[in-house]
């Protein structure tokens, strides 16, 4: 049997059962406790848990993401809430200098179990500071793992498996997919990191994208299939590690490749992509591996400005076409 | 007020054009008619002018492009506009642009301070992010930014150093969405970017691999990608032995396109000439399509196969005629002597007085001047002659406008003229389009008779061979004569064969009698 819930409540859903499932994991960040949490992700949870499980804390992720690595490293398992991944910029040091290098630099008498997580990327007008895709600083560095779900199921799955690794994983969410519903299946476990997934079958192009640009790459696809073009869309749901194997299939069977994702052009996750598939698929190109990303600019505020900054499935659909030697669009 | 240039139809069949080279760069002023690029089309390099005067902002394509029919070349504005919604518009949708390379940069930063102060806004009734953005490359203004507005996107790149443009200058959505058009490959030829180049094969890897796994040979083919680029979609066209033409899907051919005249010998042959299957046997040598001959192959094979032809073949008896064409010259070189002018006096030949000939029997016969479209037959109310003219790289055919009204010596000097200005490659697109019937004659080569392939859209083909010298039998007697074959080949969903009989009925009498042609 499966439920049709809200992603925001299949990450609580994780959480909770896997809470209840080992004493050892707690929640922790600004908001997550008295009020609820910021996106009402912890709704109830501090009532279930109590204050020592679900820890409300001052506005300074610096300090409460250091307590969780130490936390961590002495047994516990921490869950880290940033009321937006753009505040993580904040902690940052402790993220790159300690949670992803303590185990290799302990030569491996430490483990960091820690989840980091929280809304990432663009919501709607909430000014240049609070919008940006952060997920490629972080998938850059060995040591962390990052996922970045598009549908509830995976938001479940990737975050209970992401709560059980004994490695720090960073799980981004997206603001404007909170409230969005999809089927989870009532026995739904852990989904492996690491997985990407298609979510549409076509022989034409493979759209590779994650978190919410999957949704926009989907709607691109529809409009592609009125105008003949058979798309495939790959959800990559982990960007570290990467599956290389399931891009690299898709490209093999459509000989054209399009990224899709939040962040900005400059060394983002499309361009891991597409060095990927070049060196590794270069004999199945039948065009250049195009990119279609959030404009190389901080987010304006204004609304439109806004939408025309982040991809759009139109945007999708040009790229495409082009790949695709369908007219110069 | 800027406006987008898009690329002009240049020839009457051109579906897309090799834009060879720029003559003007972006910020140079354009008067009326200046020579703004030259483009290679199916049937000649052309001279692409503009049409109105302002400032050269953008050029949209690199020298070499292959361009589409009514694709966006280049921006035309005033010196320093805005043209972000310009290029958001061409760049499909919501596509952000950099401002159009100023002619001046300090005007243009005026004119954008100006802007954002009087909130001045793009196309969609906001500022487009392009110029917000484009912004962010531009040297920040002291102007203090207005709340929401694009400045907020602004500032983020650091101000370009001196006044010299980078080279790669495009919109923020350009520099990473767009694929460039392709680097120039060697010194771009006239004939623009090539498939195969200095044996050089362009072709993408997939293509490369699948060629290499089924034996196909790509030297030689053409693709349809940037620049000439072979993509898997010209596989399959390729490996049939086809010419793979370039474009997407060929336009549709309404009642405006006016082709190729037709030639007698079969269509273009193989792109890629397969390897000889004996071992050791000589490779042949492989020819690149010009855009010339990919249109005449494209265009005669969709004739010949979807057009069904049946032909009508008479042989009329001419002596009359030439006769009557030594008179005619003779009384204008007379003319000629008397006036004292200088200039040789033109000569008439037999095609001026067969192209008048069949002018007068199509307004006689007007089923025959006629053209088939799903929805009806269109009988032609002017007589417009299409007169095959051999060029070296194909066949153009130049139109006689309303023939049956103009005299023969009007018409020879207008052949004359437009068949010189067609070796020069000098004709404009007008001058080839929406012919009504065509003539092509052969008799200069030394051909009796021969059947041609229809015009489309045209409905008729006149395809004359040259005047034999026969004995012919009269009133039981064998007398030397002059005959010359005329062959009508006749689209049959327009004309059946009672109707093209009797217009050959009708030429035939004309051409026998031949005072009746300039009579009437």
């Amino acid at each position: 049997m499966a439920r049709n819930i809200r992603f925001r409540e299949a990450l609580r859903e994780a959480m909770i059962e896997e809470m209840e499932r080992d004493e050892r994991v707690f929640l922790m960040g600004e908001e997550v406790g008295h009020y609820q949490g910021a996106y009402k992700v912890s709704e109830g949870m501090l009532d279930k848990f109590g204050e020592k499980r679900v820890i409300d804390t001052p506005i300074a992720e610096g300090g409460f993401a250091g307590i969780g690595i130490g936390a961590a490293m002495v047994g516990l398992r921490p869950i880290i809430e940033f009321m937006t991944w753009n505040f993580s910029a904040v902690a940052f040091d402790q993220i790159l200098n300690n949670a992803a290098k303590l185990r290799q630099m302990s030569g491996g008498q430490f483990n960091c179990p820690i989840v980091f997580r929280g809304p990432n990327a663009s919501a709607k007008q909430v000014g240049s500071q609070h919008s940006h895709a952060m997920e490629h600083f972080y998938a850059t560095v060995p040591g962390l793992k990052v996922v970045a779900p598009a549908y509830p199921s995976d938001a479940k799955g990737l975050m209970k498996a992401a709560i059980r690794d004994d490695n720090p994983v960073l799980v981004m969410e997206s603001e404007t997919l909170y409230s969005v519903k999809g089927e989870v299946a009532d026995d739904l476990d852990v989904i492996p990191l690491g997985r990407a997934n298609v979510v549409r079958q076509g022989k034409d192009v493979t759209i590779v994208a994650y978190s919410r640009m999957t949704h926009v790459a989907m709607d691109a696809a529809a409009q592609l299939e009125k105008e003949g073009i058979s798309a495939e869309v790959v959800d990559l749901r982990s960007l570290r590690p990467l599956d290389e194997d399931t891009i690299l299939d898709s490209v093999e069977k459509t000989h054209r490749c399009v990224v899709v994702h939040e962040g900005w052009p400059y060394g983002g996750v499309g361009a891991e992509v597409a060095d990927r598939v070049q060196r590794l698929a270069f004999d199945a190109l039948d065009a250049p591996i195009l990119r279609v990303t959030t404009l190389d600019v901080p987010m304006p505020y204004n609304a439109k400005l806004e939408q025309l900054c982040i991809p759009q499935p139109d945007r999708v659909v040009a790229a495409v076409k082009r790949v695709v030697y369908r007219g110069q669009a | 007020m800027a406006k987008i240039l898009d690329m002009p139809k240049l020839s009457p069949t051109m579906e897309e054009g090799i834009l060879t080279s720029w003559h003007k760069k972006e910020g140079d002023t354009v008067n009326v008619d200046d020579l703004l690029a030259e483009v290679e089309t199916d049937k000649a390099t052309m001279e692409f002018r503009a049409f109105d005067k302002g400032v050269l902002l953008k050029l949209l394509v690199a020298d070499g492009a292959e361009v589409k029919l009514g694709q966006p070349v280049a921006i035309l504005g005033n010196a320093g506009e805005d043209v972000s919604a310009l290029l958001a518009q061409v760049g499909g949708g919501a596509a952000p642009a950099a401002k159009a390379a100023p002619a001046q940069e300090s005007d243009a930063q005026a004119s954008d301070a100006q802007a954002e102060k009087s909130g001045e806004t793009g196309a969609s009734g906001e500022k487009p992010a392009a110029a917000a953005a484009a912004q962010a490359s531009a040297p920040a203004q002291a102007s203090a930014p207005a709340q929401d507005t694009s400045a907020q996107a602004a500032a983020a790149a650091p101000a370009p150093s001196g006044k010299s443009q980078p080279r790669e200058r495009g919109s923020l959505l350009d520099r990473t969405e767009r694929e460039g058009a392709p680097r120039a490959r060697s010194a771009s030829s006239s004939n623009g970017p090539r498939a195969s180049e200095g044996g050089r094969v362009f072709a993408s890897p997939y293509v490369r691999r699948a060629a290499r796994e089924r034996g196909i040979d790509l030297q030689g083919a053409q693709g349809s990608g940037p620049g000439g680029r072979i993509v898997a979609k010209d596989l399959e066209t390729i490996a049939s032995g086809a010419a793979a033409h370039p474009g997407a899907s060929p336009a549709g051919e309404g009642a405006q396109a006016n082709g190729h005249a037709v030639k007698p010998a079969s269509p273009a042959g193989p792109a890629s000439p397969a390897a000889p299957a004996t071992p050791g046997l000589a490779q042949p040598e492989a020819h690149p399509l010009s855009m010339m001959r990919k249109t005449i192959a494209r265009r005669l094979s969709e004739s010949k196969k979807n057009v069904p032809h049946f032909y009508l073949t008479i042989d009329v008896e001419v002596e009359k005629l030439v006769a009557f064409r030594e008179q005619i010259n003779r009384d204008l070189e007379a003319s000629a002597a008397k006036a004292k002018t200088e200039e040789k006096p033109p000569k008439i030949s037999v095609n001026d007085l067969l192209v008048k000939a069949c002018a007068v029997a199509l307004a006689r016969v007007p089923e025959c001047n006629a053209q088939f479209t799903p929805e009806a037959i269109l009988v032609h109310k002017r007589i417009d002659i299409s007169v095959a003219v051999a060029v070296s790289e194909g066949l153009v055919t130049p139109v006689v406008r309303n023939a049956d009204q103009k005299s023969v010596t009007a018409i020879s000097s207008e052949i004359r003229e437009l068949a010189g200005r067609a070796k020069a490659k000098k004709l404009k697109a007008e001058e080839m389009l929406d012919g009504t019937f065509s003539i092509s004659n052969l008799g200069m080569f030394g051909i009796d008779s021969f059947s041609a392939v229809i015009n489309p859209p045209e409905g008729a083909i006149l395809a004359v061979g040259q005047v034999r010298e026969e004995p012919i039998v009269r009133d039981g007697q064998i007398v030397a004569g002059k005959k010359l074959a005329m062959t009508l080949s006749c689209d049959h969903r327009v004309i059946d064969g009672a109707i093209g009989a009797k217009f050959l009925a009708e030429l035939r009498s004309l051409l026998e009698h031949p005072i009746r042609i300039v009579t009437g």
